[in-house]
């Protein structure tokens, strides 16, 4: 079918289903015979969707976008983690150098540095089983939500590198 | 299993053996969840393959109309595109309705058989 035929056909569908879809349905259009059937099968369907929209599931979004993998618990749990034990470490080390009008260095790990450390290494095994359980099935965004996550744990262990703690 | 129902959206590929136009059996979405229990396929994969399985070409509205209600329900997923193409497969979910989907049209198509034997 003719691509500027085929575009305009798609343009005919609601705007949440041709975020979806679009662009996969008209590279299909493309690809197939521009015959009455096809163009009249598409025009029907394309009303069927106005009335009787298809809604819900993954409609709102590509399931594989970054977005829509960051959205996954094993995608984002590592880096919230990551990002309280940050809290977690700044603050402490905000409330030490108010009090002792600088940064304080316990001599024994506190409580503090408990949580710093179950929050910087419990996320492991999350990120490793994000890794095994998608970087085959989605290898682009996988390593991009990965590059967060490594992002993330840096942030979380640099006040504790750059001030001794 | 394929000569059973007549409905919308689709077109004949083949006649039965007698040239007797009984029409065909189109239920898009069971189609489809027949068509990607033999491996995962993007559009017209499926359309082709769907012909080959019983006659019925699917237009493409009609398919990812199908597709489309599918995927929200579960049963089939998407794949990382090819291109601008995107490749679907059935889920565990989707092949636990197709085995009882097809099941049901079995069982029904084996009483009705029955039921013309004596005729």
């Amino acid at each position: 079918m003719n691509a500027r035929l085929a575009r305009a056909i798609t343009r005919l569908y609601p705007p949440a289903w041709r975020e979806r879809y679009g662009e996969e349905f008209a590279a299909m259009l493309e690809l197939g015979p521009g015959d009455l059937g096809t163009v009249v099968d598409s025009l029907g369907a394309a009303v069927r969707e106005h009335i009787f929209p298809t809604r819900g599931g993954n409609m709102e979004r590509d399931p594989n976008s970054f977005g829509a993998m960051m959205r996954r618990p094993s995608a984002y749990l590592p880096v919230a983690m990551s990002l309280t034990s940050l809290v977690v470490v700044l603050s402490a080390v905000g409330y030490g150098v108010s009090q002792a009008g600088h940064v304080v260095r316990d001599a024994d790990e506190g409580a503090v540095a408990h949580i710093f450390q179950i929050l910087m290494t419990v996320q492991w095994p999350i990120t490793l089983f994000f890794l095994v359980k998608w970087l085959r099935r989605n290898p682009g965004q996988t390593l991009r939500v990965f590059a967060v996550q490594a992002a993330a744990w840096l942030a979380g262990l640099a006040p504790v590198y750059f001030l001794h703690l | 299993m394929c000569d059973i129902y007549v409905m919308r959206s689709t077109r004949d590929e083949v006649q039965d053996e007698n040239g007797v136009g009984l029409g065909h059996y189109s239920d898009p979405p069971l189609l489809v969840l027949a068509s990607l229990a033999s491996g995962s396929k993007h559009g017209h994969a499926m359309i082709d393959d769907i012909a080959r399985l019983c006659g019925t070409r699917l237009g493409p509205g009609t398919l990812y109309g199908a597709i489309a209600r599918l995927e929200q329900q579960g049963w089939i997923e998407p794949l990382p595109p090819e291109e601008r193409r995107r490749p679907y497969r059935i889920t565990a979910e989707g092949l636990r309705v197709l085995r009882a989907k097809l099941t049901t049209l079995h069982q029904f198509a084996s009483a009705g058989l029955g039921r013309l034997e004596p005729l």
